[in-house]
């Protein structure tokens, strides 16, 4: 599995887009925190947030005796670059295309 | 549970993480070289002393404007490198405090690093927090991989 394979498969389950929601609002939470808001065991909330570190979106920092979870947005940026702006670009170069050869004619 | 999109808060400790195909000498180089600096980071003219308490200033890349100057606060090659961080480059936060920027860059296998960025000390200065947040740093990064791995600065509409 390379690196945009860990992010698709990350990213395909709702827990764990919620989780990066949650972090979103508010970033460097604890897993209490991450859990209090989650029907789901602390065990389950865990693995979930493993598979998003494996995935690199998630990153941990050790503050004493906490261990805060922060969203990494870069492996999403770099998704979008590759896969997201090539293709809406092509669209919205061909709506321009477009217009230029109607204005032209009209 | 429900997928809302709530306004997020500033974050005022920022980490980005990405993954660079190189050594972690050429990464260390990437972002304490001058020269390629200036290539991924928005063509900011730095000047550094790579010792604790040296200086850390860029400038725009006509050299016109003061963007950044602050200190170097740790110096450690080719691991750790810690320095202050002032946006002058914009009226509203360039009156708020310093805050801090540490690059740490670990080997991985197969002659890949991982680079994580931390920005951090924003509580006084969330102006410069939410001006850094995310699309700032990621242009940044973005731009720094492409040129590590390809030799060539990234071209097109994300440098801006």
């Amino acid at each position: 599995m390379n690196d945009d394979d860990r992010v698709f498969k990350a990213l395909a389950d709702p827990t764990r887009r919620h989780l990066l929601d949650q972090l979103f609002e508010r970033d460097g939470r604890t897993l209490g925190e991450l859990e209090a808001d989650l029907e789901m065991t602390r065990f389950g909330v865990m693995k979930h947030l493993r598979v998003l570190e494996e995935a690199g979106l998630v990153v941990t920092r050790r503050s004493g005796r906490e261990k805060h979870h922060f969203l990494n947005p870069v492996p999403i940026r770099l998704i979008h670059d590759r896969w997201i702006d090539k293709y809406t670009e092509q669209r919205v170069s061909a709506l321009v295309e477009l217009k230029t050869r109607l204005e032209e004619t009209g | 549970m429900t997928t809302t999109m709530t306004a997020p808060e500033v974050q005022t400790t920022q980490v980005y993480v990405i993954l660079i195909k190189a050594s972690q000498e050429a990464v260390w180089e990437a972002i304490t070289e001058p020269e390629f600096v200036a290539q991924y980071f928005h063509g900011a003219r730095l000047e550094r002393e790579l010792k604790s308490g040296g200086l850390y200033r860029s400038h725009s890349p006509d050299g016109s404007q003061l963007w950044v100057d602050a200190q170097v606060i740790e110096v450690d090659p080719p691991r750790r490198f810690v320095h202050g961080w002032r946006s002058l480059y914009n009226p509203e936060c360039a009156e708020e405090p310093e805050s801090r920027v540490s690059w740490e860059i670990e080997a991985q296998e197969e002659g890949i690093c991982k680079l994580t960025v931390v920005h951090d000390q924003l509580e006084q200065s969330l102006k410069t927090a939410a001006s850094v947040a995310g699309v700032g740093w990621m242009t940044v990064l973005s731009g720094l991989k492409t040129l590590l791995e390809t030799g060539q600065p990234l071209a097109g509409p994300s440098t801006t």
